[in-house]
């Protein structure tokens, strides 16, 4: 009985001993690695969409929570005014999971400036092609009002060939994006105002 | 027909063993002969499939809840030593024929890296249940595929006349550089 | 032993993963290029270091029939800190190893030297053994990374060796070159172990 005790005693004792290294490294690097998350993975998307430096772009952040998702929004802003958004989106439905998307909109003209993707593990050659700018330029200058969808559907834009889960999980993607601005933007703006002062 | 090609994907094109490079020290350390390469092949894929549902339920409904993912590794190579600890514990009592096919090979079993590269690839691609199943059976069935025929080579290796520097592991791994190459003819069978 | 033993043994006499032959995977999964090759090669070497540190620290605290068990909490442990430490700091790299950062874990080389070596010996010696071993790694995924690389890609750390007209063998880069790469190599090494009339250990 007594060899059983310590064997689980010394057992516990190094599981907790872990646990709390790990928490502690955890707690001290977190931002850190959020930080570097931002700026690799978000960065390039986020330099394209504004043409700014990523650095510039990436301390404006907010993290807006709707139905048990957050979506990370990035902004621009000229003064006191909120000129461009960047909200960053999951598209459900991808051949192989989620495809993370990043749209642009410019907040005064009320149109998309770009689409970019942010992650995807989709087939390479087949539903990576979501990737290349002669699909993603098919949102650009669109009006945020307008609905998106698959010509197959009676839309206007052109899914990849031989890739139709893919091309439908960007657009599930943008109609996320779509309907966030259109139905939470003042709430959105709030945030913002909120962050800046 | 999607979880088809998933499984002839990883059986094939994405061979665990041979495009992946998962797995390789008991793919050259147990491969000498034919019988045991097929108890630690039929071993994997029994507890490559077992861990990998298990681990798919820790991830999704303890890990990601509590914003735990971090420590996946931790979880993950702990549920695996548990598993196989507790399946030899079983098969010992249950079934002493399946115990004396796959015993021995069950503690190397842990410390495989095919185990638990499956366990690590079914969070990676973000599969849903029935796909992991799927993806982890298949995967564990190109391992015993692979290790069956690699088997088959190294048994006929003996008796060709190897230069004595080439002798052993090093043979072994040029071999298993040609067996990849012809599996790496399979690359654009599935999309 | 003599500490000097202890700290050349790792890099030719069980120089891993050649002469010792464990860790083939990693050698074979992310040598494709010398940047990848040296960076995992120094993840494993850190957490050889201190695995060796902390399971010779506790060797004999820790009872016999659990240890494996404890082994593999404290490797763990120490490879999710490499994984976050890289994460912070080395974003790009983390990324391109991908998985095969947390499969260090089962990396055969780390558990082989606990149980051969750190949970019998004192701490200081245990730590030199974990040095001598990962730096012989660390060289071993190197010389492997920089032949495929050089061959594979025509480039050397990223930066281009043999001007444009250079057709990659391509073929390097990818599995297959993989295991012929090593299997050469290993052979090359015995043929001159054997030249110096040393035996052959592996079989």
């Amino acid at each position: 009985m007594r060899e059983i005790s310590k064997l689980v005693l010394v057992l516990s004792l190094i599981c907790g001993i872990s646990a709390a290294a790990l928490t502690i490294v955890r707690v001290s690097l977190e931002e850190r690695i959020d930080m570097q998350n931002d700026f690799y993975v978000r960065g390039p998307a986020l330099e394209q969409l504004f043409q700014k430096p990523a650095n510039d772009v990436l301390k404006n952040k907010i993290a807006f929570a709707i139905d048990d998702i957050t979506y990370p929004i990035f902004y621009m802003t000229d003064g006191d005014m909120i000129t461009g958004l960047a909200i960053e989106a999951p598209g459900r439905g991808g051949y192989a999971g989620d495809i993370i998307i990043m749209m642009g909109i410019d907040t005064e003209a009320e149109k998309i400036i770009g689409l970019e993707i942010i992650q995807h593990s989709e087939t390479p050659g087949v539903g990576s092609k979501v990737e290349k700018v002669s699909f993603r330029k098919q949102w650009c200058n669109l009006g945020i009002s307008e609905s998106f969808e698959l010509r197959t559907h009676g839309g206007i834009i052109d899914a990849i060939s031989g890739a139709t889960y893919s091309s439908n999980a960007v657009v599930d993607g943008t109609n996320r994006v779509k309907s966030i601005i259109n139905d939470h933007l003042d709430e959105i703006e709030s945030l913002i105002q909120a962050n800046l002062d | 027909m999607d979880l088809l090609l998933l499984a002839i994907g990883a059986i094939f094109v994405n061979n665990i063993l041979l495009a992946q490079y998962l797995g390789n020290c008991p793919f050259c350390g147990v491969s000498k002969k034919l019988s045991t390469s097929v108890g630690m092949g039929l071993a994997v894929i029994f507890v490559a499939t077992l861990a990998s549902i298990f681990t798919w339920f820790a991830y999704h409904y303890i890990l990601k809840p509590y914003n735990m993912e971090f420590i996946r590794t931790l979880a993950f190579i702990l549920i695996i030593a548990a598993l196989v600890q507790f399946v030899e514990i079983f098969l010992k009592k249950q079934s002493k024929t399946l115990f004396n096919a796959l015993g021995i090979y069950l503690p190397l079993i842990t410390t495989n890296c095919a185990v638990m590269g499956i366990t690590l690839l079914n969070i990676k691609y973000e599969f849903n249940f029935i796909e992991v199943i799927v993806f982890s059976a298949a995967s564990a069935a190109g391992f015993t595929i692979a290790i069956i025929l690699f088997a088959g080579l190294r048994e006929r290796l003996i008796i060709a006349p190897v230069p004595k520097a080439m002798q052993g592991t090093a043979i072994a791994l040029v071999t298993a550089g040609i067996m990849s190459m012809a599996f790496l003819g399979f690359t654009g069978m599935v999309k | 032993m003599s500490y000097k033993k202890v700290l050349l043994h790792g890099l030719w006499q069980d120089l891993p993963p050649f002469r010792l032959v464990l860790g083939l995977c990693p050698a074979l999964a992310v040598t494709a290029s010398i940047e990848n090759g040296l960076g995992m090669g120094l993840a494993a070497t850190f957490v050889l270091i201190f695995s060796n540190m902390l399971i010779s620290m506790l060797r004999n605290i820790i009872p016999d029939q659990v240890r494996i068990a404890c082994f593999i909490v404290l490797i763990a442990t120490l490879v999710v800190i490499v994984e976050m430490v890289m994460k912070a700091y080395f974003f790009p790299l983390s990324q391109q190893l991908g998985i095969y950062i947390p499969l260090i874990v089962v990396n055969c080389i780390i558990l082989g030297r606990a149980e051969a070596f750190a949970s019998r010996n004192p701490v200081l010696l245990s730590m030199a053994d974990g040095l001598s071993i990962g730096i012989g790694f660390t060289l071993s995924l190197s010389l492997v990374g920089s032949i495929r690389e050089i061959l594979g890609a025509g480039t050397w750390f990223g930066i281009p060796l043999f001007g444009s007209n250079f057709e990659p063998f391509e073929f390097m880069i990818k599995a297959p070159g993989a295991f012929l790469c090593l299997g050469i190599l290993l052979g090359l090494m015995n043929a001159y172990s054997r030249k110096r009339g040393e035996s052959i250990i592996q079989t």
